[in-house]
């Protein structure tokens, strides 16, 4: 009986792990299949408008960053999207339907990995089953299956406070992976590490990303960090906050470390430069 | 070898150990003053006489002893009750919270021994208007500082919940309520201290059963300075006690604070 509930729940493929992962998404057919549609949305606080007519589709599976200095309103276009924040003007769909301030319906994850103190590694990635239904025991042995699978096994019983800051990220993000949503919002998760830490917590991201083919919307001011991650960079221009530029990344996955010294990236790093600092 | 030095280092038994010397150097005190000052024993008996004196009475001293902490426990526990409800209640409808909230106030300004004449022409003699009184006391530090930890419970985490699509009664549930406990022990802790205090005016004013508030006065009336100093020391033992039994409680209920893993709950195995 034990042996039986260990297989069904043990599958042996990682992406047996994920019943919701759109299957074939990393392919990078834009223009073709909407995951999310944002049309012509803008923003303004009180009289200070700091969105702009900002138009954007994202098709299933894609890795999207959007790059801008402070002040150009990344913040606040996540927030719209997450439906924390109900815009002034415009559209943003997800799958065709309207989720203007309606949270809930995309994943998201900020540099503050919000850990709750009081649960444990697991209780923190299962967060998302305890808040709306209840966390059955179900629920539990898949999200150990998929901590396990990413290396978190050893930890899933500590306190967050126990943990490494790049450990609590892992954790938030995987937070966020079990909470099931096609669309992960990632508000520059890695901010607040180092930057050892930081490129391996990148290249982990790319790797959970290829194998659970979510749809990734990346909020970032590094631009390194853009191109080793994105299909597609949307440059932000500040004030008011709109799209200066689309650029398109065409370097090939899996991606390592010796991609960033390749002609393709810096080219693409002193064009991003160029746009956000002239 | 190794058990044993762990449980001297344990936490909560060092605690019990500083706990212990404090209150034998406070004995010791008492008993230095009464001995380089010479004062007469009617005026401060030493400790020695006043606990000689409690065993002496043994069978009676108990039954005061039983009666002031029914009163204290029973008038704590709704205290805390209703200062919990009353917290959750105030926070989550925030238009009631400001009407409410002046009331509690004036609650506390009026004196507690004012409030136990009128218990008692309502109440009658008993255990009710004894058991108003404690309550009266405690709920005041529960609520205040219950509140406080709801109103700062840090908005990030509540957005969170929402993104995530949690029902309101979740959110309190994972959220909420363990985000404030630290106040809430604080609230619990103050109330703690001040109930027998609470006891013992009820006692004072609307007793019909002896209990250590009733001996004391008795004893006063008395000259018997051994009963008034025994029954001071008992009322401060409940005192102390109940502190102490709600720093245990303190510490079972939130476990990360000292500890690396959870106690109770386990990761499954695959």
């Amino acid at each position: 009986m034990r042996l039986q509930q260990k297989d069904l729940m043990m599958p042996n493929t990682p992406e047996a792990l994920f019943s919701q992962a759109h299957t074939g998404a990393n392919g990078n057919t834009p223009g073709r299949a909407v995951k999310l549609s944002i049309d012509g949305v803008s923003h303004a606080f009180d009289d200070n408008l700091v969105l702009d007519n900002v138009s954007l589709d994202i098709a299933p599976g894609e890795f999207v960053c959007v790059l801008g200095a402070s002040g150009c309103g990344k913040s606040t276009l996540f927030n719209a999207v997450s439906g924390l924040l109900p815009i002034t003007k415009g559209s943003i769909r997800l799958d065709g339907e309207d989720i203007v301030g309606k949270p809930g319906n995309v994943g998201y994850m900020l540099q503050k990995d919000l850990l709750l103190p009081w649960l444990t590694a697991l209780d923190n990635i299962v967060l998302g089953a305890s808040l709306t239904r209840g966390a059955t025991q179900d629920d539990r042995l898949r999200a150990t299956a998929l901590a396990t699978h990413y290396g978190l096994g050893a930890h899933l019983n500590n306190y967050p406070t126990t943990l490494s800051g790049g450990m609590r990220q892992r954790i938030a993000l995987m937070r966020t992976i079990t909470a099931g949503r096609d669309l992960m919002l990632l508000d520059e998760p890695f901010g607040a590490l180092d930057s050892q830490t930081r490129l391996s917590m990148q290249q982990w991201l790319l790797q959970v990303w290829a194998e659970t083919g979510r749809t990734i919307m990346f909020v970032t001011h590094d631009v390194d960090e853009a191109i080793f991650l994105a299909d597609r960079i949307v440059v932000l221009l500040p004030r008011p906050g709109r799209i200066g530029r689309i650029l398109n990344v065409d370097l090939k996955r899996p991606r390592d470390v010796s991609c960033m010294t390749s002609s393709t990236f810096i080219s693409l790093k002193a064009e991003a430069l160029d746009l956000l600092y002239r | 070898m190794s058990l044993i030095r762990s449980i001297f280092i344990h936490p909560v038994v060092k605690s019990m150990g500083s706990w212990s010397v404090a209150m034998l150097m406070l004995l010791g005190l008492w008993q230095a003053i009464v001995s380089v000052f010479h004062v007469p024993a009617f005026v401060i008996p030493s400790p020695v006489a006043t606990i000689s004196a409690l065993f002496q009475n043994e069978v009676m001293i108990r039954g005061l002893l039983w009666q002031t902490f029914k009163e204290t426990l029973a008038g704590y526990l709704v205290g805390a009750a209703v200062g919990v409800l009353l917290a959750v209640v105030m926070s989550q409808l925030p238009g009631l919270g400001r009407l409410l909230y002046p009331a509690l106030v004036t609650s506390q300004a009026i004196p507690i021994v004012g409030i136990a004449a009128p218990l008692v022409i309502i109440f009658g003699f008993g255990m009710t208007p004894k058991l108003i009184i404690v309550a009266w006391i405690v709920f005041f530090p529960v609520v205040v500082n219950m509140m406080d930890g709801l109103a700062h419970i840090d908005r990030d985490q509540i957005n969170l919940a929402r993104l995530l699509g949690a029902t309101r009664l979740r959110t309190f549930l994972y959220i909420r309520l363990p985000a404030c406990l630290g106040p809430l022990f604080s609230g619990l802790k103050i109330g703690a201290s001040y109930a027998v205090t609470g006891a013992v005016i009820g006692e004072w004013t609307a007793s019909s059963k002896m209990g250590l508030g009733t001996y004391l006065l008795a004893a006063n009336a008395q000259m018997n300075s051994v009963g008034v100093y025994g029954a001071m020391l008992l009322m401060t033992l409940i005192g102390i006690g109940s502190f102490a039994m709600l720093l245990l409680l303190e510490y079972i209920a939130m476990p990360w604070r000292h500890r690396a893993t959870s106690p109770w709950r386990r990761a499954p195995h695959l």
